[in-house]
């Protein structure tokens, strides 16, 4: 059953075609992984799926529900959430001003003018409970722009996840990240809850092959190949391109 | 209304829309090229003016007056740039704080030194006459910012055709490390910009101070005109300023002869709509990003 | 929150015992103040909070002043004056705001610049009904019920609008709509990532801000009993700009400082040379190149200096958090 379907995408910018005719299908609790050289449109791909650029062709269904032209917010109260490959974060506030802020997002009060925000037990509980869950409870009075990267990157998956999306778009969660807290955030994604499905973009074969169920491969804007792990590795042409000299250590793997 | 009064009406539409279009033309540039917010632009038009009023009270001939002022202006130009604007590249916010606050010291310093009544420059006795074609006069003066208003638009012109330094402004507004990386001084070449546009509306404030006189408050008025003029005509082109600046010189000027009381809501009535329906304005295309 | 309501009983015994120590010049100086107060905190609500730089803000004051000047003689209850012109100017933001919003950075400057001067040309042109250029005299009298006899009975009206606009921007800063406005100014494309819809969160500071200034015009029209177009005008923003940065941009009490501040020196200048423009401009561009934030900033800065010698070093950083939020 598919949550989130991606039919005949197109996008170009001026004479520039980025995405062309792409086309893929997340399931409930499915994860899918993107992987493609740097330049093949992937974070595009992502601009477009969340509403955040316009497509010029092509229909993208959420749980059946079109929403193509749909704005960025309304796309997540739908149960869409993504994280950015830059960290997007709100520097100058504190960290559990952050994840306050990212609970807050959906609740029925969130135009409320008068009242404090931390007066609702409801928002106070969540932020709590995302706090503990993701052992930040002692950070929580650091200001964002302050912490280490590392410390960045899972925030910007701990805020995505206020929501409680049916889907999560992870962009390169890995990026910049060195070896230890590369498979630190590796070994958390596998641990996401698995009701939840995962459309991720990432670069580290390591990562890919430990967290997909199907992976699709992306070359100048196009859908390449889509498969099981297996089946993707094995591909000539996505050897050719893409793994280079280091095809052998994967097939093997 | 008889047909010699037209004339000279429509003569002075022509004659008022090529002076904003000069002015206007150094904000588009300034604006457009740099991503510069100068909220003093139209200080720079009134310093001229007056500076060529104090040139034409020591009796310094109109012809020596014009690049006499037109230099001070530049000069001036160059040191806000280098004093002040210079540490603030890329900062909309502080740009227009800083530029204001020039506005309100220059708006004062003027009252100060020549006092709040107002003035005017006087017509050079070389260009004090008029051409008389049958029952129409037109006075010299008039054709003559015209036709000073048309040679500036030819040779920006040419100069929007000389890409390679359009390119290299618009690529330094990008990325400054990088141009200058190259071998380029990006720093000579935005002060330069800068001071070219400053050029530009001291050209139009001594020109101007024939026709519209010397006054405080000069600054602003122009700066509203001009802010109105580009953003209906559009950025990044000479047809921009141009055709901007005739639309709103000659609404203003038939404007007070047919409908007075409407023709200030009606320019920035066109200037509402255009910013929501064509922000980019009648010509205009985005220079830099 | 708890310092910011601790500044607002200070604020309230303030403005409270002020008539019982002053003489008649400093109060009528501290009712322009505390009007000025109320104009520039709605600016600084959407200058330093939301993150938009309006120079067409003066329209909302004028217009609740011209309202007062207009139709203030024919509906007579001060209470219901204010909340009409509150209403009126409010509803002019929305309507503006709506439009203009969408609107790119450098765009929504100018855009809200020539709405402004296009009220400020329908004020200055309507001779027959605004006076135009000359301005017109203000008839209303302020009436509670009772007509207010006395300059300090209008000094209490206009000392508790203040003192209730305060403490609106504090709940609202900490409601949960102020909170999101903030998060927005602060990153708009990651508060939209989250769900929340950005443009709706301008748009209610921008109509706050409207009404809150419409709120001031009509003070100052019973306070002034004298409107005039350059209410409207672009260069009254542009004043309440400067104060708005003078006194410390995305602080609650900044704008009222600078208010303060600034009336102070107007006045104080003004009897020495008429000059103070200049010296209010160098001032400005001053605070503005070296600043960093205004006298509040400047004040934070300096106390947390002091306290970092007296305590030890996590003052600075308690001091720097105070410093993100309002």
């Amino acid at each position: 059953m598919s949550l989130l379907t991606v039919e005949g995408l197109n996008k170009s910018y001026k004479s520039l075609q980025v995405l062309k005719d792409v086309s893929l299908e997340v399931g409930e609790s499915e994860r899918l992984v993107i992987i493609g050289p740097n330049g093949a449109g992937k974070t595009t791909l992502f601009n477009c799926l969340t509403g955040v650029v316009p497509i010029d062709s092509g229909m993208v269904t959420l749980g059946g529900y079109e929403i193509g032209k749909l704005p960025v917010h309304k796309r997540v109260s739908l149960g869409m959430s993504r994280t950015f490959q830059k960290n997007n974060l709100m520097d100058s506030l504190t960290l559990e001003e952050n994840v306050r802020l990212a609970v807050a997002a959906g609740k029925s009060y969130r135009y409320q003018v008068l009242k404090p925000l931390t007066s609702y037990r409801e928002v106070r509980e969540e932020t709590e409970d995302l706090l503990e869950r993701w052992n930040l409870s002692d950070k929580r009075s650091l200001i964002v722009g302050q912490m280490s990267y590392g410390e960045q990157r899972l925030l910007e998956v701990v805020l995505a996840m206020a929501s409680r999306p049916r889907i999560l778009l992870l962009d390169e969660p890995t990026s910049g990240m060195s070896p230890a807290e590369t498979a630190q955030m590796a070994k958390m994604i596998q641990n996401l809850p698995r009701s939840m499905s995962l459309l991720v973009i990432e670069h580290d074969m390591d990562v890919v092959f430990s967290i997909a169920d199907r992976i699709v491969v992306l070359h100048h804007g196009e859908v390449l190949l889509s498969g099981t792990p297996d089946e993707v590795r094995n591909d000539e042409r996505v050897r050719g391109i893409y793994f280079g000299g280091g095809a052998k250590q994967y097939a093997e793997a | 209304m008889n047909a010699s009064l037209l004339a000279a009406q429509l003569l002075n539409g022509l004659a008022y829309g090529m002076l904003l279009f000069m002015i206007a033309a150094g904000l588009s540039i300034i604006y457009g090229f740099m991503n510069i917010v100068n909220l003093a632009h139209g200080t720079f038009f009134m310093l001229a003016a007056y500076a060529a009023y104090s040139l034409a009270g020591m009796k310094v001939n109109f012809w020596l007056a014009i690049p006499v002022a037109i230099v001070l202006i530049m000069i001036f130009s160059i040191a806000v740039e280098k004093l002040l604007l210079s540490f603030v590249y890329g900062k909309e916010h502080e740009q227009v704080l800083l530029t204001f606050g020039l506005l309100i010291i220059f708006a004062d310093m003027v009252k100060w030194i020549w006092g709040a009544s107002p003035r005017s420059l006087p017509i050079p006795p070389s260009l004090d006459f008029s051409i008389t074609m049958g029952i129409l006069d037109f006075p010299v003066y008039r054709l003559f910012v015209i036709a000073v208003g048309i040679l500036v638009a030819v040779a920006l012109w040419y100069f929007e055709n000389r890409t390679r330094i359009g390119a290299i402004i618009r690529a330094g507004v990008d990325d400054r490390q990088m141009v200058s990386a190259l071998g380029i001084h990006v720093g000579i070449v935005f002060t330069g910009v800068f001071a070219f546009g400053a050029g530009l509306a001291a050209l139009s404030g001594i020109l101007g101070g024939a026709i519209l006189g010397v006054y405080p408050g000069m600054d602003t008025e122009t700066l509203i005109l001009s802010l109105v003029v580009i953003v209906i005509g559009g950025l990044g082109t000479w047809k921009g300023a141009f055709s901007g600046a005739l639309l709103v010189g000659l609404l203003e000027t038939m404007g007070q002869i047919w409908f007075p009381s409407l023709s200030m809501v009606l320019i920035f009535l066109c200037m509402t709509v255009i910013l929501l329906v064509k922000p980019t304005g009648l010509f205009g295309k985005k220079v830099s990003t | 929150m708890k310092k910011s309501l601790l500044l607002f009983l200070v604020l309230f015994a303030v403005v409270l015992c002020f008539p019982l120590v002053a003489g008649k010049f400093a109060l009528h100086l501290m009712m322009e103040i505390l009007i000025m107060a109320i104009f520039v905190m709605s600016l600084g609500l959407i200058m330093g909070y939301a993150g938009m730089v309006s120079l067409g803000h003066a329209a909302f004051f004028g217009v609740g002043a011209y309202f007062v000047a207009l139709l203030g003689h024919h509906i007579g209850n001060l209470f219901l004056v204010l909340a009409l012109g509150t209403a009126i100017a409010g509803l002019l933001a929305w309507i503006s705001g709506g439009l203009f919003i969408r609107s790119a950075g450098g765009y929504f400057l100018m855009i809200t610049l020539s709405f402004g001067q296009m009220l400020y040309a329908v004020a200055y042109k309507l001779k027959n009904v605004t006076g135009g250029d000359e301005g017109m005299p203000v008839q209303a009298a302020p009436d509670l019920g009772w007509k207010l006899a006395t300059m300090t009975e209008l000094y209490y009206v206009i000392g508790i609008g203040f003192l209730a606009w305060f403490l609106f921007l504090i709940l609202f800063s900490n409601s949960p709509a102020g909170k999101a406005v903030k998060g927005v100014m602060v990153n708009e494309s990651r508060m939209r990532a989250l769900g929340y819809n950005s443009i709706a969160y301008k748009l209610i500071a921008y109509t706050l801000a409207g009404g809150m200034a419409g709120f001031a015009g009509v003070l100052y029209a019973y306070f002034n009993q004298y409107v005039s177009p350059d209410l409207l005008n672009w260069l009254f923003s542009g004043q309440a700009m400067i104060m708005v940065i003078i006194g410390g941009v995305g602080t609650l009490i900044g704008p009222a400082i600078g208010a303060g501040f600034f009336v102070l020196l107007q006045n104080y200048i003004s009897s020495y040379t008429e000059r103070w423009p200049i010296i209010m401009g160098l001032i400005f561009i001053a605070i503005v190149m070296y600043g960093k934030g205004g006298i509040v900033h400047l004040v934070l800065q300096l106390t947390s200096k002091l306290r970092f010698k007296l305590w030890d070093g996590s003052a600075v950083n308690r001091a720097e958090q105070r410093r993100t939020s309002p």
